[in-house]
């Protein structure tokens, strides 16, 4: 039971994690058919970022993690008003186009920060005994509750607020929406740069416990992928599913049948999925 | 006319600066060397880097170069992974045209590499790649010039365990050539011991490693023997200071060294890193030749700092065997080189070498250099095993 109970634990904050980071992809698939494959360098970027402000700039350290935020959200919007917005329509361009943007930022990161991995100081230090059977480190904690908060403001922007209003609408008709009002490229671009928020986010909240390196956002996008497809492309709340799932199921995996390959119970589980659903749990049928 | 001139000069000027060109790259003689600039153990990259120039110091500067010419060393990224290292690999050999190459640090990679120094018939030297399987293939044109896993094990971690009386050890072990090899060669050696032991495998390129230590803290080991290289060890040692594992209730050796003296180590581990233990090559105060000690101060001299990473004296080492076997094999021809190679009696910053010529087994063409079990007290590195060569006492 305490090692069931240590399995789920860890499976729940890895999941969050991965669901936080794929809600970026999944944002920007549903609102702008655009398919980022830059999205795990751009949780790389946030990553080195926070690192850079907390330890050679000295700034404490969630101010340096809330400013690299704020820094991949304005190189979003960057990228999609110079890089994407051209490609709009064509799904091959903005693919091929982020393709390339990815291989550029890796080799960038090589270039500047080279191949060592970087890592901002622990928000807390130390663990703590929960259900008073194990140790979990506080830093994990800490990820695991930030994770859930900036997941819950997410959901609440695009159900609650007038901007998720106008995000959704132009995700289901985007000429209606322009007729009634709203600036389709306007959307898009703050759509674009939030989802880079997003990977940003997940970058800052588990650098501190997982370093960054120039190469470790193939598996942050490849993750990311899985998820997506998993929980159904464009579909937050089976983002957020699937990135439970996967978390659990890596861990129960691990735990119970191998650690050696914990990797493979991913796209086990994927494969399932897509042979039952090729939808996704949660995707669009007409996709 | 003027045109005829005008196409001619320059296309007569081009045709005798691409005749000059390899003239001029032929006053050089190329070695290649392959490693990890890239990837999870990228800082063994640098480590070569450091080594390189150090050598080619003594190669070309006291030593007066190679059969009347200096030496150019050509090194290739590996990345870490066996396609790219047998791509690199092949492209000294062919574009590069490298007499021999050294250097390595993946098993993985060694043994994509084998096959094709085996096929152009290439001398290739490894450094620090240490499955057994490497020189069990008995190939003619591969030499190892460091630790192999039998040695390791035989030599060190399994005295390491009798002499400190450890009585129950938990291994962990990455799923690559290298750790799964050793991961068996310790478990045997545990057994045959009469040591209790459990054994967990893991990902290599795994940073959360919470469920293998849960295994293990169910075990209770007195010893955790972690063969992870790359910053995957950083983790895992983070990890086990979070769950309460280590120090409290074990202590752990890690297995592949440079890791732990990595720069990046005090950063990724924090104050979880004090008593750590893991297998070395070099220590500050332990000379084991006046090479070594002629490395450890060009080190400082050249770098302005202490060396700390031992990878940077094997690439030394191998570059200085290569040149060896160049000079006594007169020329480049490789069956030449390998024949030298094969004669080799050098003293090298790790002792004096001589390759093993009895076919059969891991022994072929290796030789096993000295290593040495260190713990970080303090952030101070004090030798413990061997006993004959301790700098202090084991903590725990």
């Amino acid at each position: 039971m305490q090692d069931l109970l240590l399995y789920c634990t860890n499976g729940l904050l890895l999941g969050v994690i991965y669901a936080l980071s794929a809600l970026g992809v999944s944002l920007i698939v549903g609102i702008m058919n655009v398919i980022n494959f830059s999205h795990g360098e751009l949780y790389v970027l946030a990553g080195y970022f926070s690192a850079l402000f907390a330890r050679a700039l000295g700034l404490p350290v969630l101010a340096g993690a809330g400013l690299a935020v704020a820094v991949v959200f304005l190189f979003g919007l960057l990228v999609e008003r110079t890089l994407i917005r051209n490609t709009y329509g064509n799904d091959m361009a903005s693919l091929i186009i982020t393709f390339v943007l990815s291989i550029v930022l890796q080799n960038a990161y090589l270039l500047i920060f080279g191949p060592y991995p970087q890592k901002p100081p622990n928000w807390v230090d130390g663990s703590t005994r929960l259900f008073g059977l194990f140790y979990y480190g506080n830093q994990r904690l800490a990820a695991l509750g930030a994770g859930a908060v900036v997941i819950a403001v997410l959901f609440l922007v695009v159900k609650k607020t007038w901007f998720g209003k106008t995000v959704r609408a132009v995700a289901q008709d985007r000429e209606m929406a322009a007729m009634v009002g709203v600036n389709p490229d306007g959307v898009n671009m703050l759509s674009f740069a939030l989802g880079c928020a997003l990977a940003a986010a997940a970058g800052v909240i588990l650098a501190p416990i997982f370093p960054v390196t120039p190469t470790v956002s193939v598996g942050v996008s490849l993750t990311a992928f899985i998820v997506v497809v998993l929980g159904g492309m464009g579909s937050l709340g089976g983002c957020v599913i699937g990135g439970l799932i996967l978390g659990l199921v890596q861990n129960l995996g691990s735990a119970y049948v191998s650690s050696g390959y914990k990797h493979f119970f991913g796209f086990f589980i994927l494969l399932l999925v897509l042979t039952v659903r090729p939808t996704g749990l949660f995707g669009r049928k007409q996709l | 006319m003027v045109w005829k001139k005008v196409v001619t000069v320059p296309v007569i000027l081009g045709l005798c600066l691409a005749g000059f060109l390899p003239a001029h790259a032929a006053e050089t003689i190329k070695i290649g060397v392959v490693g990890p600039r890239t990837g999870p153990a990228a800082a063994t990259g640098a480590a070569f880097e450091e080594g390189i120039a150090l050598a080619l110091d003594v190669i070309n500067g006291e030593q007066g170069g190679v059969l009347g010419k200096k030496v150019e060393v050509v090194f290739e990224d590996t990345g870490g992974t066996p396609e790219k290292a047998a791509s690199g690999f092949e492209k000294l050999i062919t574009k590069d045209q490298v007499v021999v190459t050294v250097g390595e640090s993946h098993s993985s990679c060694a043994l994509a590499e084998v096959p094709i120094a085996d096929r152009y018939k290439h001398p290739l030297i490894i450094a620090e790649a240490w499955a057994d399987e490497i020189t069990a293939k008995n190939s003619r044109y591969v030499f190892r010039a460091g630790p192999c896993n039998s040695g390791v094990v035989k030599d060190n971690l399994l005295g390491f365990v009798k002499d400190y009386g450890f009585k129950r050890v938990a291994i962990v072990a990455e799923n690559t050539d290298w750790g799964l090899g050793i991961k068996k060669l310790a478990e045997d050696g545990l057994k045959a011991m009469g040591v209790e032991f459990m054994t967990v495998e893991t990902e290599r390129q795994s940073q959360d490693h919470y469920t293998e230590l849960n295994k293990i803290a169910a075990f209770q080991p007195d010893l955790v023997l972690a063969f992870i290289y790359g910053f995957g060890v950083h983790y895992f040692i983070a990890q086990a200071n979070e769950t309460g594992l280590f120090p409290k209730k074990a202590l752990i050796l890690e297995g592949a060294g440079p890791p732990s003296l990595w720069p990046e180590f005090w950063q990724n581990v924090g104050d979880a890193g004090n008593l750590e233990l893991f297998l070395s090559r070099m220590h500050s105060k332990v000379d084991f030749n006046p090479v070594s000690k002629k490395f450890r101060e060009a080190y400082t001299k050249k770098f302005g700092k202490e060396p700390t990473d031992y990878k940077s004296r094997s690439v030394y080492d191998v570059l200085l065997i290569a040149a060896d076997a160049l000079r006594r094999a007169g020329s480049t021809d490789s069956e030449k080189v390998v024949d030298a190679l094969e004669k080799t009696n050098l003293e090298v910053g790790s002792g004096v070498v001589q390759f093993g010529l009895e076919k059969g087994d891991y022994r072929y063409h290796q030789w096993q250099p000295p290593m040495l079990i260190v713990q970080w007290q303090n952030k101070e590195q004090v030798v413990v095993y061997p006993m004959s060569v301790k700098t202090g006492e084991l903590k725990k």
